[in-house]
């Protein structure tokens, strides 16, 4: 097997290889990558280093000496960052891997069941154009104590009284924001396994039913291998993304402890200035362990491919 | 006894005049314009004036009604300048100061109170005293304390009143007839109806609010407050809060594991019925409510019969202003009974007036008396008997921190 993948050769310039055989010149990429480039540096890049100063202790009209590490010490020394960001892991992680178990499974099962019923894909869509801050005050509506489903359970005589419901906002385990979450995040990471599902087309699964493959085999060694990356790259989508999001927490989180972004802004809105500092350091902190996932699922990629490749 | 008595009271005499020539020999170091010059230069100035730009109500106001009369009676060109946050031109008056831009500045009126105004006044940016200069002052009830002092910081005619809002309690008639009227019987009630009570959590403005109310009651005085009490009385009194606070915990809407984030969450348990009581920083919002039909048509607001809170919001010129003789006249506009009754009607804004109905002549009180209020508000004579000032924010920051420690924290 091994002696088949050729290696990858060094020489002279450093070349990305894009699929089979394609190979383009670093200039050219930059070049063509160039125009978004420019604009994610400049917003993102520009925000992150201006919320950096202010997160030092940088106002306009400020004495320079009051600048330094003193914010970023603050919040790390403080208990409640660690319930914070136990919290939002809990919430990030939980409702990623869900999402992404049940998306596998629901692209699996639309490849072989719906591959080009229209009328299916539309519905997927649904989800993905309504806005979280929307989804999150219908999940209010609809979960909460006098929401519309203990409503209707206590009227068709299902609970005795709508104060039996069962507590699904602003509860302990964060029911209403991790089904907010994974509601939201299932057509997305769905759409993505589809893309490649359909470039994958059968005939690999084919040879591995020939090759005597039970179905649960022919998932784990050929199918799970093919859709991994576009899943990995998902799931860290929408573990980035959940785990900086605040409007929902905000909303169905509990008072205390709350998620990391709702500290933060709680920080940054506060009366006493002295305390946006603060907020924009968890600001920053939330960023970094975002920039850090990534670099280091990155990485861990990048050993897998060379591990394999050097096989 | 009397000699000691006398010499005393001669000694405090003399300290308080000392003081005061000291202070006013500071503060009145620029020479403020009469109200006849004012008039005189301000003809044909434009008056930038920066404010937040968050309410389409307020902005609708000022730009249509208030533009358009200031030009018609006066000849004065008025440009709002909408911005997210005053404390951005305040920062922005420091960094001006800073660098000795001492005239010629960009903003000629601001819209302010609270810290902002502690701020201004602590780093002398503010043009004044002004505000007694203006004819229109008449009809403003000086003696009000929410007129006097803002958040705890002495007016002194640095800022000019221009409307203000109280806190009311909010509850359905139909559902609970006979409310609490005190502080110490709502919080038997709220005792003896376990989980029919609850409020925003702190820092939120009308959850804090309702802290203060509390301090207030437990405290069991509101002028100290305003900056004549010792660290210890402060903390005492807050520490007593926090256990009545703390004791009361259980008895709220789930136990106080949580609380609603903002009035508009604590309006919809109100309305849904998860809860009996609800109350605004805004005494018309419950009529508004109905209004919308959010609210059944039963539902009432009453205010304490020791009094609510209640907070004025006020204008005031910036030193190195470039117009301010057109700023003092559009400051005094704003409190002509024609601007405050425009700005009161329920379809403009609904604001309430900063100057005192009783003072006005017979026909124009008529005219703010028959003003259309909703059901659930009330008589301005009520609400203005009824109003108790906003501690020093000072006092407001340290409540919330201590809330937040204490009460949901439970440290």
């Amino acid at each position: 097997m091994g002696k088949t993948c050729p290696k990858r050769k060094i020489v002279g310039t450093i070349s990305f290889s894009s699929g089979r055989g394609r190979t383009t010149s670093t200039l050219r990429l930059f070049f063509l990558l160039a125009p978004a480039l420019i604009i994610i540096s400049l917003l993102f890049g520009g925000g992150l280093v201006l919320g950096f100063f202010q997160a030092l202790g940088y106002l306009p009209g400020k004495e320079l000496d009051q600048i330094g590490l003193q914010h970023f010490a603050h919040v790390l020394q403080d208990p409640d960052f660690f319930n914070s960001l136990g919290i939002s892991l809990y919430i990030s992680i939980t409702s990623t891997l869900i999402a992404a178990a049940v998306s596998v499974m629901l692209a699996l099962a639309l490849m072989r069941w719906a591959a080009n019923n229209r009328a299916m894909h539309f519905i997927l869509q649904i989800p993905l154009t309504a806005p979280h801050l929307v989804i999150g005050i219908a999940a209010l509506f609809l979960l909460s104590p006098s929401g519309l489903f203990s409503r209707l359970f206590s009227q068709l005589g299902i609970l005795t009284s709508s104060s039996h419901f069962p507590l699904l906002v602003n509860d302990r385990l964060s029911i209403g924001i991790l089904s907010v979450y994974i509601w939201k995040e299932i057509p997305f990471i769905t759409f993505m396994l589809l893309a490649v599902l359909k470039n994958m087309g059968s005939e690999l699964d084919e040879v591995g039913a020939t090759l005597n493959g039970s179905k649960p085999q022919r998932f784990m060694y050929i199918t799970l291998p093919i859709i991994a990356p576009s899943l990995g790259g998902a799931c860290l989508i929408v573990f980035a993304f959940t785990f900086g999001a605040f409007e929902v927490p905000y909303l169905l989180g509990r008072t205390y402890p709350m998620a990391l972004p709702v500290w933060a802004y709680k920080n940054y809105s506060d009366i006493d200035l002295l305390a946006r500092p603060e907020g924009i350091a968890i600001g920053m902190l939330l960023a970094g362990i975002i920039i850090l996932t990534i670099v280091f699922s990155q990485l861990l990629l990048q050993l897998n491919r060379n591990r394999r490749f050097n096989l | 006894m009397s000699k000691v008595n006398t010499f005393a009271k001669h000694t405090a005499c003399l300290l308080t005049f000392l003081c005061l020539s000291i202070f006013s020999s500071l503060a009145f170091t620029q020479e403020v314009l009469t109200w006849d010059d004012a008039v005189k230069n301000s003809r044909g100035q434009t008056v930038d004036w920066y404010m937040w730009g968050g309410s389409p109500a307020v902005n609708k106001y000022v730009n249509g009604f208030l533009a358009s009369e200031l030009k018609k009676q006066y000849g004065i060109i008025l440009r709002q300048v909408p911005v997210k946050d005053i404390a951005e031109v305040v920062s922005k008056l420091v960094v001006e100061k800073q660098a000795g831009k001492e005239s010629g500045g960009s903003v000629d009126l601001m819209w302010i109170n609270g810290e902002n105004f502690r701020t201004c006044r602590q780093k002398q940016l503010l043009y004044g005293p002004f505000a007694d200069k203006l004819p229109n002052r008449q009809y403003v009830d000086t003696a009000n304390p929410t007129v006097k002092n803002d958040f705890g910081t002495p007016v002194e005619d640095m800022e000019s009143p221009w409307g203000s809002a109280q806190v009311v309690m909010i509850y359905d008639s139909a559902r609970t007839p006979h409310p609490p009227r005190t502080i110490a019987t709502l919080m038997d009630w709220i005792k003896n109806h376990p989980g029919r009570f609850t409020y925003p959590a702190p820092p939120n403005f009308t959850g804090s609010v309702f802290i203060r109310h509390i301090f207030y009651d437990t405290a069991g005085s509101v002028d100290k407050w305003q900056g004549n009490y010792t660290e210890k009385e402060f903390e005492q009194a807050a520490n007593r809060t926090y256990s009545k606070l703390k004791e009361l915990k259980s008895s709220l809407w789930r136990q106080g594991s949580t609380y609603p984030e903002s009035p508009v969450r604590m309006n919809s348990l109100f309305a849904d019925g998860e809860i009996d009581f609800s109350f605004s920083y805004q005494q018309s919002s419950a009529s508004r409510n109905i209004l919308d039909g959010l609210f059944p048509d039963t539902v009432r607001t009453f205010v304490f019969d020791q009094g609510t809170i209640a907070n004025t919001h006020f204008v005031a010129i910036p030193a190195n202003a470039k117009d301010k003789a057109a700023a003092m006249v559009v400051a005094n506009f704003l409190l002509s009974p024609e601007a405050q009754l425009e700005k009161a009607k329920p379809e403009i804004w609904g604001d309430f007036p900063a100057i005192s109905t009783t003072k006005l002549p017979g026909e124009w009180r008529q005219r703010f008396e028959t003003l259309p209020r909703g059901v659930a508000t009330l008589s301005d004579h009520v609400l203005q008997s009824h109003q108790l000032p906003e501690p020093q924010s000072k006092i407001l920051v340290s409540l919330e921190k201590g809330w937040e420690k204490h009460v949901l924290k439970g440290r």
